[in-house]
């Protein structure tokens, strides 16, 4: 009855010396590990999980996938990430259960129509489908709409992107860690990185709770935690607030929604799993703090919100609720860069709530960053220096800042 | 994840009726000898500390107080000053 089955990557011990040293068992470590040893044969590589891989916001974000964003800078990016979907899952011969049933977000102002109109002009002209539709349309994508002027916020039209969607997050986890288990890449669990050693202004090793390892590259991916342990470890400050976001699920329904549905007036998301639950999100407690915690306030804050956006859905149950980390910069995108403070060391981090759909694509062009040194074009616009020079990105309209003034 | 937050004037309330105001990242920078390296650093950069930490709030569904406080960011609730130094 039970079959035998096998791991999907076997332990090793923990080595003296690695060619590199990747902090975090989450996607981006796990993606920079499969690229650097499946595109740049560097397969003497660790990658340091304290818990468990997966344990992070890999195996807690809602899984939502696009490339639809606002600026020249990232959509290349994210459309990369969303290309590579389907090539990932034949290379690693693992099913990511991607479903590209479309993302639609609803706009619920003249300003905001106007606001989309320049995001579908910006992924149009670099080859993103995506689409003005009005209210009319929006109900024929998403029935379950209310499109009259009853709700709180009425629904004025939206902007619609096909080729988005819904990725298994967990595969994602166990496909690039066997992947890069089998090409040598060793995956310590149960270890905590607690210093870097710097001699001669570069990286020398790195300590962690079960001994030190002397490599000269270490790549920080370590997802909301790597602020901390930039700070903890070298120093460095990081323009980071890190907060805890929230999602949860309903009781399973027969299909009623086909697409992701989001609404930046009611601060939600929806969409509908294949196990016919209604998965939802998007609040944020604004206040920094490295805990998973789940709130009542929220759960009331997102039954009002989703009864209003989806009408049929209220008196319907919700499951579970479970937060997890997300690191917010001040122009919502991410932090991409090498040889800063010292040589050697290199970080991915500052995704927030936008690390799921980019983290291959991102492990891809740090696996290409660690290999050669050189940074490579796709990721220039993400460096750090950016802040000091006032070149923040347009990704959001308006500054994101946690202070008292907004 | 509501916890209590002890405004100076109102005592210990829901965190829910105050804004969080950043790190406390000392006085702000003298503008005559002000580099653009320094302006990032007070205007962007931050700690980011496991542990706890010095920052501003503000009451504002209360009194409209600014005031700083302790808290431990690894457990997200406010501690007494002298923590701090039993943290370093
Ligand atoms: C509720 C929620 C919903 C989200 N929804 C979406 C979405 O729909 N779409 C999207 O694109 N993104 C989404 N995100 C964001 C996305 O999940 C994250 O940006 C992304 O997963 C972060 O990268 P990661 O997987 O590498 O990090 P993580 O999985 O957080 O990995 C970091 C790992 O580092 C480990 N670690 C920490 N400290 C140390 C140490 N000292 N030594 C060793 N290891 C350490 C941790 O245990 C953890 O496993 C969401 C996030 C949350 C929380
Ligand atoms: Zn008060």
């Amino acid at each position: 009855m039970f079959l035998k089955f096998n791991r999907l990557w076997k332990e090793s011990p923990l080595k003296s010396s690695y060619d590199a040293v990747i902090i975090g068992g989450g996607l981006h470590s796990l993606a920079a590990a499969y690229f650097l040893a499946s595109r740049h044969n560097i397969r003497d590589v660790a990658v340091i999980e304290k818990k468990f891989i997966g344990c992070g916001a890999a195996g807690r974000n809602t899984a939502i996938v696009r490339a639809n964003q606002r600026t020249q800078e990232n959509i290349p990016l994210y459309k990369e990430a969303l290309d590579l979907w389907p090539i990932l899952t034949k290379e690693l011969d693992f099913n990511l259960m991607f479903y590209n049933c479309g993302n639609l977000n609803l706009a619920h102002s003249d300003a905001a129509m106007k606001a989309f109109r320049m995001n579908v002009a910006t992924a149009q002209f670099h080859g993103v489908n995506s689409q003005l539709v009005d209210a009319r349309q929006c109900k024929e994508l998403v029935p379950a709409l209310d499109i009259t002027d009853r709700p709180r916020f009425p629904i004025f039209g939206g902007m619609f992107h096909p080729p988005g969607g819904i990725v298994r997050h967990d595969a994602v986890v166990w496909g690039l860690a066997r992947g890069g288990a089998k090409l040598g890449v060793h995956i310590h669990q149960g270890t905590e990185v607690t210093g870097i050693g710097v001699k001669n202004g570069k990286v020398a090793w790195v300590d962690t709770d079960k001994g030190r390892i002397q490599t000269t590259k270490v790549l920080n991916a370590a997802g909301a935690y790597s602020a901390g342990i930039a700070f903890k470890c070298l120093g460095q400050r990081l323009p980071i607030s890190v907060l805890t976001i929230q999602a949860m699920v309903t009781q399973p329904l027969k299909p009623l929604l086909h697409h992701v549905v989001s609404s930046g007036a009611y601060h939600a998301y929806a969409n509908q799993t294949l196990k016919g639950e209604i998965a939802t999100g998007a609040h944020m407690d604004p206040w920094p703090n490295y805990t998973n915690q789940s709130t009542a306030h929220y759960i009331k804050h997102q039954a009002e919100a989703i009864g209003e956006m989806l009408p049929c859905l209220r008196g319907v149950k919700f499951m579970r609720i479970w937060g997890g980390l997300a690191d917010m910069t001040p122009d919502m995108a991410p932090i991409l860069d090498g040889n800063v403070p010292v040589e050697g060391y290199y970080m991915d981090c500052g995704w927030g709530y936008f690390g799921f759909k980019s983290s291959t694509v991102a492990g891809k062009y740090m696996a290409q960053y660690v290999a050669t040194g050189e940074c490579p074009e796709m990721l220039k616009p993400f460096r750090l220096k950016r802040f000091e020079e006032h070149r923040l990105m347009g990704e959001t309209a308006a500054l994101v800042d946690y202070t008292a003034n907004n | 994840m509501a916890f209590l937050i002890t405004c100076p004037l109102c005592g210990p309330r829901d965190a829910y009726e105050f804004r969080f105001g950043g790190e406390d990242k000392g006085p702000r920078p003298d503008p005559e000898t002000l580099s653009p390296e320094a302006w990032c650093d007070y205007v962007h950069m931050a700690d980011s500390r496991f542990g706890v930490q010095k920052e501003w709030w503000y009451h504002r569904r209360g009194c409209g107080t600014w005031f700083t406080i302790y808290r431990d960011t690894v457990k997200n609730i406010e501690v007494s000053s002298n923590d701090r130094e039993a943290d370093q």
